[in-house]
Formats: structure tokens, C-alpha cells, sequence
């Protein structure tokens, strides 16, 4: 938890520097779009996005100004939008998909974009095991194989029925989508350890630098979209993606128009920010301010580990987390409970009604005698303020990102109430790299904070497909797509998991999936492999003083999350402030 | 001087008189007395607060967010309440009550880790100038070593790889770091010290190397290493203080520290926040002006020219 003051220092450092860089080019501030990066770029030469689990090679910059998606999911419509590509299409038994991409693509270089790029760079996740971005090791468990129809059309075949493969592959529909690369700076090169530096891209800015904290972007001259009519030119001169440091210098960045739109700041400091810069604005103009998030917070548990492989102590656990309290600590009162593992959007709620009319919702309060009767039964007795059981303390580590205070105090929270129902609850705060490198996927820690059941926004596969029983691996190896990190394993994990795979195959809108869901939550409610906590909500800052027309809930037209990669929206729709 | 009995003292021979009761009792030296004053306050407060208000509002959780000192308001308008007479920080704890459990776990920190590092000092300064030779080569080379090597590094290090430390952890760690200066400073004085009279006496009589560097040395450098005592607690209270605002002290239990590195971190100085900083580091203001009274103070026992004369 060192980092955010170091970094805060370095930020200011780094500021200067970068401000430095746009005078000596001649940028001058009202062309710049500077927004916040929340994590330290620890290779700022290495753009091979396939080796990436922190996602900073991509977030920095790269997939908001440089590559392109194939298509963006729209949250305010649902629609899937085309980029890249101008459309896909399925056999009945969506095991075959085709996608026809767009005419007239191009990279920075000059070469076409086409059918080849996109044949050989799904070639290079499905060959090589040991690309371990989620994207990659997600396309590699579906597709069986890929091939070139004509220069604009690409077919898929698939292992198994998929009616959402393009949403969930190539839409950005959280976050990321598998980008594309460019054959003809590739081809030769080993993919596990090739650096792409300098990258090229397809979209309308390139790579001018970087370092371990800001990363700089410039518009080119030309650009395949306003040559063929797709799309005006973007405004915005360069555009700057600068490690702040935490919440206090975030806000004064943002308070002295230094920095055009936030990573997520806690309620009060966005007040303070309000009051000292009336420019400053967020998506919605009053209290609660911010936007909902579709990675609903929860407690992951190592369920290999003792006493934790133990469902009926897992479950106590459930019991003894208060979510009200952690909705009115750690987010001020900004978000609401979980009751189940889904995002609560509207387009959720039919499977979210499903599973709470089956009585698996979890509550809001906490009911600790009923956690404290399940620990006792299974032989743990309280003594002074912790149970032990043949001289053992019940304890518990609970790894945490320190990157931001919102997972700090939620964990904070959390090891209060297990402290107080007598488990010897510690917080271990990682740094952000080494918590998604090393902790998450090899299962090295006991509980730790995540959202990894995150994916579903309209529809429930996308989130309970990832903790299916395929996906098990041992301690120490790396957990496939970060899917069931948990390693939950055994008979209710199997009876689960035939259910999710039951639902896989079924379209959009089958009237039978929300009983499924429900019937497959039963085994979820049982063993809990992981512990619901609370919905996120992201309060981003974004300044109104220097560029006008950022995505709020009056001009939705997409999420306000820059660090996604539809934030190529939000820059083309960025306009000048009078 | 009989004519002068009933001639009332002139200014110059009150001062005069003053003085030499000053002389008479070195130790109650003004300063000397403040800084104590101001130490024993703070451990005051740690034992009757615990005794008078609830210590378990230093949890996460146990009282409304950000409420500002009675008296105050907060940018929300809400008033200080008399519940929480200090304010209450963003994570729900109360002021008050981190301050008399935080404080005194800072100057305990300081206190043992100058304690133990005080103790090895004193031991291998007199084994360095006593014996002298290959092991005065050996502790004087690593003393000279270690004084070049920034504390705070390598203790960001260490701290980061223990995780979540406790107190006397963290104290005992740095005591590591505060030995050297002791040893340095004790070698010089005991080499002076071993050609006075009475040390070669007590050699030609036999006495022992431990009698000789415990009992018949030790005594005369007390002054002296209670100066250099109280250096070094300042020195392991501002490198503790040090760790614990970059977030590597203990998590659960509060320390000044702490508490104004949780301010920092969750904004607290942009939000106006300004009792759940101002008040830890006016405590540790508080702690290091007595400890430099203190030093003073005894600066002036044992060198009797540094006192004033008026």
C-alpha cells in the first residue's frame, strides 16, 4: 500500500514532464485530452497484448486511440455496434459464425487491413498455450478453427454452440475485446515474447511516447475512417494517459484542469472537487453521481485450502458479511447490495428474480449467530476472541488490490465484521500487477477481493460459465481466463456446471433459461464458491473546462469507463469547450 | 557581614541565590521538566482515556464518516456531536479514540526500538574501545557500513515482504537501524575513557574486562547515553512515523502513522478533512518538542556551563 504516495510524487514528476513534451511539440492544453490511468506501466516498450494480465498494456492508451475493435457494444441501446467490421452472421446451430469486415481499412503503415490479419491473429492465441490474456485463453477454449473466405470475410468454427460469440469475443462488452493484429509486422515473430514496439494501429492516433506513468498519443494526419466516410476525424490533438496517484492528487489534478476525466474517487472528494471547479461534472448531476459498473464486487475464496475447502464454513462466512454496512462505508451509500452474483441492470433482472424467488438471494444485514452456528458445529470453539479448534486459530488472509481505496476499505470493512464473529480476519494489500499476475490466477492466496464472476449484461452464461468445473486446475497453475479461480471442484460444481452448459447452448431470450439459472444457483447458494458483496458504482470525475460532450445519463451514448475499449466513442465525441 | 543581615538582598544577589539553587539541583531543570511533562501527558492520555472512553471506536465501521470536531462544520454541514468530541475519520472510527490508543503505540515503537538499539550499541561500542584490535576492527567496520545505508529503504523493503507487522515487530526492525551512531559515539568515549587513572587501576587490581567496562565505565557515560537515548527515540519515532504514512505499519492496530496515512489516501486534505490529519500530526508535533526539551534539558545536567546564568 506503499505505492500511492510514491506514485503520487512520481505523477507530479511525471506531469511535469509530460507538460513539458507538449509545449516542445506544440500541443497546446485545449487540444490535449488528458484522462487518468489508475496503475503503474511496468514495460512501457512492450505492447503484445496476448502476455498482458493487468490489462495496463492495453488501458494506457493503446485500445482507446490505437487498435480498433471489431465491434462496440452500445449499454444505453444493447446494440452491438460495427467498427472494424460491418457484420456477423450464424448457422442455426450457432456453431458457425462469419464475420464480413469493413472496406477500406487501414493500419499506420499504410498496408490494408483484411481477412488475413484477423485469421492470423486468432491462429496465434488458438496455437500458442501459454498467451494467457483473458481474451486469448476465452477465444481458444471456443473456437475449433478459423479461415479466410474472401479478403473482407471470415469464417468460425466453433466446439460448441455459441449464439453470443461476437458480443462476447469481439464487442468490448467489459472492458476488452481480442484485438487484432497486423500480419505483416507479426508474421516471423514468437508471439509469447514479441514486444510490437513501436505498436501501429488502425485507429486515428499513434504511439508518440511513454514511460512507467503517462503514456502519449498523437493524432495522425489521415485516418481509414474519415477517408471512407465512417467517421469525422477526431478533435483532439493528443491525448494523454497519466498515473495520477490516488485519490488526493486525482482530485487536485482535476480541481487545476490538469487532468480531463478521473478514475473513480469517493463521493465526498468528488464534492470537494465539485465545490472548488463547477466545470467538473459526473454522470449523473446529483447524488448518487455515479455510474453503475457491471463487475459486481464479491469475495473470492480458495476452496482447496482448510478450512475454507469446507462449504458449511464458507457459508458462515456469507452469513457473518454485512453488505449494508459495506454500501454505507466503503462506497458512502453510492451502490446497493448484491443479491446474487449479477450486475443488477434491468436487462438482468428476470434471472436475478428467478434465483431470489428460489430463495438463494443473499441479504442485505448479516445474521452472525447463524455463521457463528455453522463454524461451531463443525468443531471450532471460541476462545477469548478467536474459535481454534486443536490449538489452531480460525484465521483468515484476504488479499487485496491496493490500487484503489474503494477494495482497501471494503476489505477493511469485511475484516472488522469476521474479527468481530471471531475469525482472525487480515487484510493483505498486493500491488495491482503482482495481485493479477501472481495472486488471482494461481490460486496464492486464502479469500481475496475480485470480481470475477463478472461478464453478464444481458443475458446469465457469461458470468456463471466462469465457474465451471472445466476450468479447474490445481494450485499453482494458471487459471484459464481467470475463470473459477475458486478451483471449485466436486459433485455440486459438477451438477452445476452440466446445468451452466445446458444454458450455453440456448439464444438470447429462451423462456426456459431463468428456471435454469435458478436450479444451477442451488449449488452456488450450497457451497459457495465465492461470496457476493456489493454492486460497484465508478463516481469518474470529468472536466468540462477544456472538452465538452463526455458520456453522462442524459447523453448516453455509451459507458463513461475510458479505460474500456469503446473509449474510442467517447474521444470522437469530444468536442471543444467555447 | 553582619551589617548587611538586615539589609534586604540587592537584585544581583537574589539572582545570585537563585543560581546556586539552580546548582544545587540540577535536575529540575525547566526544560528538562516540559519535555517530561509533555511525554507523561501523552502516555496520561493512553491510560485514562482507555479507562474513560470506549476503545473499540478505533474498528472500522463503529461511528458515523467524517464528522468534524465540536465546534465545526463539515462541507456537508453537519455539526461536531459530543459523542465524538475529536471528529470521526472516513472509515467510521473515532478521533478521540485513535488518538489514545495511536499515540502511545507510537511512542512505545520509539521507545523500544531505541531501548534494544541503545543496548547492542552500548554493548559493542564498549567491546570495540575496550578490547580493542580485531573485533574493535570488525564492529567498527560494520557500524561504518551500516551509517551509510538509508533505514528507510531497506525497512520499505523488509515491511513489504512481513505484510502485516506488529508493533514490536516493526520496533525490533528498527532497532537494526539505530545501533550505529550509539556505537560509534560510545567506542570514541570509552578509548579516551581507558587511559584515565582509575581504569588502568582497576586493571593493575585485576578486575575483570566486564567489571571494568560495566561497572567502573559505564557509570560516568550515564549522562551521555541518556542524551543519546533520547536522540535515537526521535529517530525511531520519525523513521516509524516514516513507514507508517507510506501504509507499511501495522493495518489493525491504529498508530499516529496510520492515521494520517489513511487521511492522505482517501483524500482527506481535499476534502477539507482537516481534524483527521491535523490532529495526529499535532500529536507527533506534541511528542517531538518534548523530546527535544528533554534533550536539552539534560544536555544542561550534565554540562553545567550550558546553563543560564540569569
Amino acid at each position: 500500500m506503499r505505492t500511492p504516495i510514491l506514485r503520487a510524487a512520481a505523477s507530479v514528476i511525471a506531469f511535469a514532464a509530460a507538460s513539458g513534451m507538449a509545449l516542445a511539440q506544440d500541443v497546446a492544453r485545449e487540444d490535449t485530452v488528458i484522462f487518468d490511468l489508475d496503475r503503474t506501466i511496468q514495460d512501457p516498450e512492450n505492447f503484445n497484448w496476448f502476455t498482458d494480465n493487468s490489462g495496463v498494456k492495453r488501458i494506457s492508451g493503446a485500445h482507446q486511440t490505437m487498435w480498433e475493435p471489431l465491434f462496440i457494444l452500445n449499454y444505453g441501446t444493447g446494440e452491438l455496434e460495427p467498427w472494424l467490421a460491418t457484420g456477423a452472421e450464424s448457422n442455426d446451430e450457432f456453431t458457425e459464425w462469419t464475420l464480413t469486415l469493413r472496406e477500406g481499412v487501414t493500419w499506420s503503415d499504410g498496408e490494408a487491413f483484411n481477412a488475413d490479419d484477423v485469421v492470423y491473429t486468432v491462429g496465434v492465441a488458438l496455437e500458442n498455450d501459454e498467451l494467457s490474456a483473458r481474451e486469448a485463453a476465452a477465444l481458444r477454449g471456443q473456437v475449433a478453427s478459423v479461415e479466410k473466405v474472401d479478403d473482407l470475410t471470415v469464417r468460425f468454427t466453433l466446439n460448441a454452440p455459441n449464439p453470443r460469440f461476437v458480443v462476447e469475443n469481439f464487442g468490448v462488452r467489459i472492458a476488452n475485446s481480442f484485438l487484432i493484429m497486423p500480419e505483416h509486422v507479426w508474421a516471423g515473430e514468437d508471439p509469447a515474447t514479441f514486444t510490437f514496439f513501436p505498436p501501429i494501429g488502425t485507429g486515428p492516433y499513434e504511439y508518440s511516447s511513454g514511460a512507467t506513468n503517462r503514456m502519449i498519443w498523437d493524432k495522425r494526419d489521415s485516418w481509414w475512417g474519415a477517408d471512407t466516410g465512417f467517421m469525422d476525424m477526431p478533435e483532439p490533438a493528443r491525448v494523454i494517459f497519466l498515473e495520477s496517484g490516488g485519490e488526493e492528487s486525482r482530485a487536485q489534478l482535476m480541481v487545476s484542469n490538469q487532468l480531463d476525466a478521473a478514475q473513480n474517487v469517493t463521493i465526498g472528494t468528488f464534492e470537494a472537487i465539485q465545490a472548488q471547479n463547477p466545470n467538473v461534472i459526473a454522470w449523473y448531476d446529483d447524488y448518487p453521481f455515479a455510474a453503475a459498473d457491471p463487475c459486481a464486487r464479491q469475495l473470492e475464496i480458495n476452496t482447496t485450502i482448510a478450512p475454507w475447502d469446507n462449504a458449511n464454513m464458507r457459508k458462515a462466512v456469507a452469513h457473518i458479511i454485512d453488505r449494508s454496512q459495506i454500501v454505507n462505508i466503503a462506497y458512502e451509500g453510492t451502490t446497493e447490495a448484491s443479491q446474487t452474483m449479477f450486475a443488477q441492470y434491468g436487462s438482468m433482472d428476470p434471472f436475478i428474480n428467478a434465483v431470489v424467488d428460489a430463495g438463494y438471494g443473499l441479504p442485505a444485514r448479516s445474521d452472525v449467530e447463524a455463521g457463528q452456528a455453522l463454524i461451531e458445529a463443525e468443531g471450532w470453539t471460541r476462545d477469548g476472541d478467536y474459535y481454534t479448534k486443536d490449538g489452531e486459530t480460525l484465521s483468515v488472509n484476504i488479499h487485496v488490490n491496493s490500487a484503489s481505496t474503494e477494495y482497501t476499505r471494503t476489505i477493511d470493512v469485511i475484516v472488522e465484521q469476521l474479527q468481530r464473529a471471531g475469525i482472525d480476519a487480515r487484510a493483505v494489500p498486493v500491488e495491482n500487477g503482482v495481485f493479477w499476475g501472481e495472486v488471482l490466477p494461481f490460486g496464492a492466496y486464502e479469500m481475496s477481493y475480485s470480481w470475477l464472476s463478472c461478464g453478464s449484461v444481458n443475458e446469465p452464461w457469461a458470468s456463471m460459465g466462469r465457474y465451471t468445473v472445466k476450468d479447474v486446475v490445481p494450485v499453482g497453475e494458471r487459471s484459464p481466463g481467470f475463470n473459477n479461480t475458486a478451483r471449485w471442484d466436486g459433485a455440486a460444481a459438477e451438477a452445476y456446471s452440466a446445468i451452466v452448459d445446458e444454458i450455453s447452448g440456448r439464444a438470447l431470450g429462451d423462456e426456459a433459461v431463468p428456471g435454469l439459472v435458478a436450479e444451477a444457483y442451488q449449488h452456488l447458494d450450497a457451497e459457495m464458491p465465492f461470496i457476493p458483496l456489493v454492486q460497484a458504482a465508478k463516481l469518474l470525475p470529468m472536466n468540462t473546462t477544456y472538452w465538452t460532450g463526455w458520456p453522462t445519463a442524459d447523453n448516453y451514448y455509451n459507458s463513461p469507463f475510458f479505460w474500456w475499449g469503446h473509449t474510442h466513442q467517447i474521444i470522437h465525441n469530444l468536442e471543444k469547450a467555447q | 557581614m553582619t551589617s548587611q543581615d538586615h539589609v534586604p538582598m540587592t537584585r544581583a544577589e537574589k539572582r545570585q541565590a537563585k543560581r546556586i539553587r539552580r546548582f544545587d539541583n540540577p535536575w529540575m531543570n525547566p526544560k528538562l521538566l516540559w519535555g517530561v511533562g509533555l511525554l507523561l501527558g501523552i502516555i496520561a492520555l493512553g491510560l485514562i482515556g482507555r479507562v474513560l472512553w470506549d476503545p473499540e471506536l478505533v474498528f472500522t465501521g463503529s461511528a458515523p464518516l467524517k464528522l468534524p470536531p465540536v465546534g465545526f462544520e463539515n462541507l456537508r454541514r453537519q455539526e461536531g456531536i459530543w459523542d465524538y468530541p475529536l471528529g470521526t475519520d472516513g472509515g467510521g472510527r473515532d478521533l478521540l479514540a485513535l488518538i489514545i490508543i495511536g499515540a502511545p503505540n507510537t511512542l512505545f515503537v520509539g521507545l523500544l526500538a531505541s531501548l534494544i538499539g541503545m543496548s547492542i550499541g552500548i554493548f559493542l561500542g564498549f567491546s570495540a574501545g575496550f578490547l580493542g584490535g580485531r573485533t574493535d576492527d570488525t564492529i567498527r567496520v560494520l557500524a561504518d557500513v551500516m551509517i551509510t545505508i538509508p533505514p528507510l529503504l531497506i525497512l520499505v523493503v523488509f515491511q513489504s515482504a512481513f505484510g502485516d507487522v506488529t508493533l514490536t515487530m516493526m520496533a525490533l526492525l528498527i532497532a537494526g537501524f539505530v545501533w550505529q551512531s550509539p556505537t560509534r559515539l560510545i567506542r570514541a568515549q570509552v578509548l579516551s575513557m581507558k587511559q584515565s587513572g582509575y581504569v588502568q587501576m582497576a586493571q593493575l587490581s585485576g578486575a575483570s574486562t566486564g567489571h571494568i567496562m560495566f561497572r567502573e565505565m559505564l557509570p560516568n557515560l550515564v549522562p551521555y547515553l541518556f542524551g543519546s537515548f533520547i536522540a535515537s527515540v526521535t529517530t525511531s519515532i520519525v523513521t516509524a512515523v516514516g513507514l507508517e504514512v507510506l501504509g507499511l505499519g501495522p493495518q489493525r492496530i491504529p498508530t499516529l502513522g496510520r492515521t494520517i496515512y489513511e487521511a492522505i489516501n482517501a483524500g482527506a486534505l481535499i476534502q477539507n478533512l482537516w481534524w483527521w490529519w491535523g490532529i495526529p500530526t499535532l500529536l507527533l508535533a506534541v511528542m517531538f518538542i518534548g523530546l527535544l526539551l528533554i534533550n536539552l534539558g539534560l544536555d544542561e545536567v550534565s554540562n553545567p556551563r550550558l546553563r543560564k546564568l540569569s
